[in-house]
């Protein structure tokens, strides 16, 4: 198991290790198969984990940090749920690394791109996977900086370095947070170690366990990019799609989830928190699906049903189902994995196009990337009988189970998301795929037709300087490669119901069993199977309205003019475009405030009264200095004026001492 | 009588000095000097100085001040009688100065010793004068006809006509 | 001692700063400087002469002939230098020579 555990975390670092040294001096295909080699083992040695896991275990490498009382070895912790989420992360990735082959298959900086791909495998493994806190807080810290990297890939354009700067800004937020609530920990127990931190929930008190919980949701919302830290994430699209897809989607912002699930039972005893979490979570999912119905930029509807999804899970863990909880989190990396890379695929057939107005019957040309699309879709939406529809549901229906009028209302606001989240999905899917595509590339090759009702600079991210053939309205040929990985995607999306049937169904489901052993995720009350099966009812009918709206609205003969429509601008579409104007009040409230206050200390304090300050000295002496100079005519009169002068004091003194 | 007579020579020198240094015209400034130099030295003769006095007459009013008559008429200085002397702008700053010394000095000089008459000292005769002058500074003697010599050879080279 | 020493020094502190005044104000023209520091060399002869009567020492005397020959030698170079700048600049006055400014 040791070795298993060391070959899962050495073996991404080695490969990104290479690509970063070697990789640009070998051949692409060496730097591509060695990325994708390392990944494949890592799952590999999960798999074999896995084969062999018979309980938690931690196994502990050497030490690490070690001061006076304070100890952080390399210890790594694998109980069921750090296995499960493991697999899914070498799996999905590995995926998305083989994706990417085909992706970046033009990109002349392939070396940096894997390099930094596989180095975010290693850190987000060391995230899972740590035993203590300060591993954590390393892995947590690797991510977001490859995260900063990958977003800011092509950082030739100012946009992009600018999202790849406001994401890590944005996160270092939650960061800051995170690392004094580690700090306080500390402090408080004298260990960092999860296990015996989450055994102190009863001794630490309880005013004191609550602040603990905000800071570790303050950390949580940074990294999952929920409100208020979400505006980093929709701009984070201007990464590479797989990075979009691997990094926004799949894994790292899912690592504030695992946060809060893994420290659940320390925070989870303050009934404060546990509500604080829910209504984060209930609020942003609504929030990213009401933005999500008006985004016109392929990628930016993704970013925003991640937010929203990663809601739900928030939600999840705050209603205590926590198993509910880790089960949409990795029926969503599959599905949400699987849409961004479609879109992927869909963008790229396009010459890096992003505005779904422009797209359209997309269906009969790339029929290879419509179905798994399709599937996609149709896991998020909820369709019944997907994964995402099972996983959503055991979230509702822990929030049913809590009962009373907060949860009741957040049940509602998840409900209504539901509904949302369906209309959003099947409107980009109808758009994009169906109907016929309206005005074709404009002259010139990647200019984006933009609507007049948005103003945000950020909102259709600029294509990225890809050395494109500019072939009009012609389709690209895809690699295989992008194709093929979607279809294992696409059945373990759909199928991902399986790990976790509900039990009105017979049985216990899987997940359900697997990680029923944990601290804290047995808890949380079970709703009667009853009202599961009528809320599951009801969901699917929700979901299976939006689809009903969507397919009115935007197929057959009202298509164009609902597209016309929107691209006029409805009533309040802008405000739903510039995501609630997130960006606008961020701005209003701290930057330009702080921008004011810097400008102020650089015009005010620097310049003026520092550099002032020295400058003015530095004139005075200068000046000092220039009377004396000025005697220096080089005339003989003012040197005899000198003489005269000197013998006048000489006298003058003789007169001082002289006279009594 | 003496004690008059220096007064009167004094007063002829001041004059003099005074005349020599505010006249335009070269020539008659150092017509002037010459005047307040030969009081000066009759003032070293009655000081029983005649040693001193002679060559004051010899030496200052009649080499040195002919030598500036020559200087004066070889250089060619356009008109000098046309010439200006300084203006009262140039005055005002070298009297201010020269004012407050001469004061500043009166007071020392008075407030040292007060105006009581000094007794009189043995004269001393030319050959006493000359004894000492070989005896005990033969040195700066060598040092002076060195440094005549130098000025000789210096002002040779300067008036060299290339 | 026919004067009490305090009237020839006061008597040749007032010539050697007339000697002063003219030299400071007659920058316009290099020989009236020269005519001036004459002025005040004899003054400071004056001066050891009167020293010299009051104590009966034949120093001054002595000081007063090394003043006198180190005059004529101050002279003789100083003129020779007016000729070679007037040759030079046509002019005398000091204000024209300023190459020394630093």
């Amino acid at each position: 198991m040791k070795l298993y555990l060391a070959f899962i975390l050495l073996l991404p670092l080695m490969g990104g290790i290479f690509n970063a040294l070697l990789g640009r001096t070998l051949p692409r295909r060496v730097g591509e198969v060695v990325a994708c080699g390392v990944i494949w083992s890592a799952f590999a040695c999960a798999v074999l984990a896995f084969a062999g896991f018979n309980g938690p275990v931690r196994v502990e490498f050497g030490s690490w940090l070690a001061a006076f009382e304070f100890q952080a070895p390399i210890a790594l912790y694998l109980d069921q749920l750090s296995l499960s989420l493991t697999l899914m992360i070498t799996f999905v990735c590995g995926l998305i690394h083989l994706y990417s082959v085909g992706y970046m298959q033009d990109d002349p900086a392939h070396a940096r791109y894997f390099a930094l791909l596989n180095i975010f495998v290693f850190a987000m493994l060391v995230l899972v996977l740590a035993e203590n806190l300060p591993l954590l807080y390393l892995g947590w810290e690797g991510v977001g900086f490859c995260s900063y990297a990958l977003i800011g890939f092509w950082y030739t354009e100012e946009q992009n370095a600018t999202a790849g700067r406001k994401a890590f800004i944005t996160t270092r937020i939650g960061d800051t947070a995170f690392g004094i609530a580690i700090v306080w920990m500390y402090q408080l127990s004298g260990s960092v170690s999860i296990t015996h931190l989450n055994t102190m929930g009863t001794l630490i008190p309880a005013a004191v366990v609550t602040t603990l919980g905000l800071l570790l949701l303050a950390g949580a919302s940074g990294k999952s990019a929920q409100l208020p830290l979400s505006v980093w994430l929709p701009d984070a699209m201007a990464g590479p799609t797989p990075v979009s897809a691997q990094i926004h989607a799949a894994t790292m912002v899912t690592a504030g989830v695992y946060l809060l699930a893994r420290m659940f039972p320390l925070i989870g005893g303050s009934g404060t928190v546990r509500a604080a979490i829910a209504l984060t979570g209930g609020i942003t999912a609504f929030y990213a699906a009401t933005c999500a119905c008006c985004q016109r930029d392929l990628k930016r509807i993704l970013a925003y049903s991640t937010i929203s999804q990663i809601g739900y899970m928030v939600l999840g863990v705050g209603a205590g189902a926590l198993t509910g909880a880790a089960f949409h989190l990795l029926t969503h990396a599959f599905f949400k994995a699987l849409l961004f890379l479609g879109a992927g695929c869909a963008i790229t057939a396009l010459h890096h196009r992003q505005d779904i107005f422009r797209m359209g019957g997309l269906r009969a040309k790339l029929p290879a990337v419509y179905w798994p699309f399709l599937a996609g879709a149709l896991c998020l939406a909820g369709f019944p009988l997907t994964g995402g529809f099972f996983s959503k549901d055991a979230i509702l229906a822990g929030v049913a189970a809590q009962g009373g009028p907060l949860y009741g209302g957040l049940l509602l606001l998840g409900l209504i998301t539901a509904f949302l989240t369906s209309f959003y999905t099947f409107r980009m899917v109808f758009v994009v795929f169906h109907g016929e595509q309206k005005n074709p590339l404009p002259p010139g090759g990647g200019g984006l037709g933009r609507g007049g009702s948005d103003n945000s600079a950020a909102n259709i991210l600029h294509p990225p300087p890809h050395p494109l053939p500019s072939r009009e309205g012609e389709h690209l040929e895809l690699p295989k490669i992008m194709t093929l990985a979607l279809v294992p995607l696409a059945l373990l999306g759909l199928c991902g119901g399986m790990l976790n049937l509900p039990s009105y169904l017979g049985h216990q489901g899987i997940l359900d069993g697997f990680l029923g052993s944990i601290p804290g995720f047995g808890g949380g009350e079970k709703a009667s199977q009853g009202g599961e099966i009528v809320l599951q009812i009801v969901a699917a009918i929700l979901s299976l309205t939006g689809l009903g709206l969507a397919w009115f609205r935007y197929t057959g003969s009202r298509r164009a003019e609902a597209l016309a429509r929107e691209e006029a601008g409805l009533p309040g579409a802008g405000f739903l475009l510039n995501g609630w104007r997130l960006d606008n009040l961020y701005g209003a409230l701290i930057i330009n405030p702080f921008k004011y206050v810097a400008r102020f200390f650089w015009k005010q304090g620097d310049e003026a009264g520092i550099d002032g300050a020295l400058d003015g000295l530095a004139r005075f002496i200068a000046r000092l200095g220039g009377l004396p100079a000025g005697w220096c005519t080089g005339r003989v009169a003012t040197s005899l004026f000198g003489l005269a002068g000197g013998v006048c004091v000489v006298l003058a003194y003789l007169v001082w001492v002289t006279l009594p | 009588m003496e004690q008059t007579l220096f007064y009167i020579l004094a007063g002829v020198a001041v004059i003099g000095t005074i005349l020599a240094i505010t006249e335009k015209h070269p020539v008659h400034a150092i017509l002037y000097l010459v005047t307040s130099l030969f009081s000066i030295a009759v003032i070293f003769y009655l000081l029983m100085a005649p040693l001193v006095a002679a060559f004051e007459v010899i030496l200052y009013a009649g080499a040195i001040m002919v030598l500036f008559l020559f200087v004066i008429m070889m250089l060619d200085l356009g008109h000098p009688e046309k010439g200006v002397s300084p203006h009262w702008r140039e005055w005002l700053p070298a009297l201010a100065l020269v004012g407050v010394s001469a004061a500043c000095l009166a007071i020392v000089i008075v407030a040292r010793h007060g105006s009581t008459a000094s007794p009189a000292a043995a004269s001393l005769p030319i050959r006493e004068v000359a004894r000492h002058l070989f005896q005990d500074h033969g040195l700066a003697v060598e040092l002076i006809s060195l440094q005549l010599l130098f000025a000789l050879v210096g002002a040779l080279y300067l008036g060299r006509q290339k | 001692m026919i004067v009490p020493l305090e009237h020839i020094l006061l008597l040749d502190g007032l010539l050697f700063f007339l000697g002063m005044g003219g030299l400071l104000a007659w920058r316009a023209n290099l020989i009236m400087m020269l005519v001036c520091i004459e002025v005040m060399l004899n003054a400071v002869m004056l001066a050891f002469v009167g020293g010299s009567a009051r104590w009966g020492s034949a120093d001054g005397q002595l000081f007063a002939i090394f003043i006198m020959a180190l005059t004529s030698a101050e002279v003789s170079l100083a003129l020779a230098m007016v000729v070679y700048l007037h040759r030079r600049r046509k002019t005398v006055d000091t204000d024209q020579f300023s190459e020394m400014k630093g």
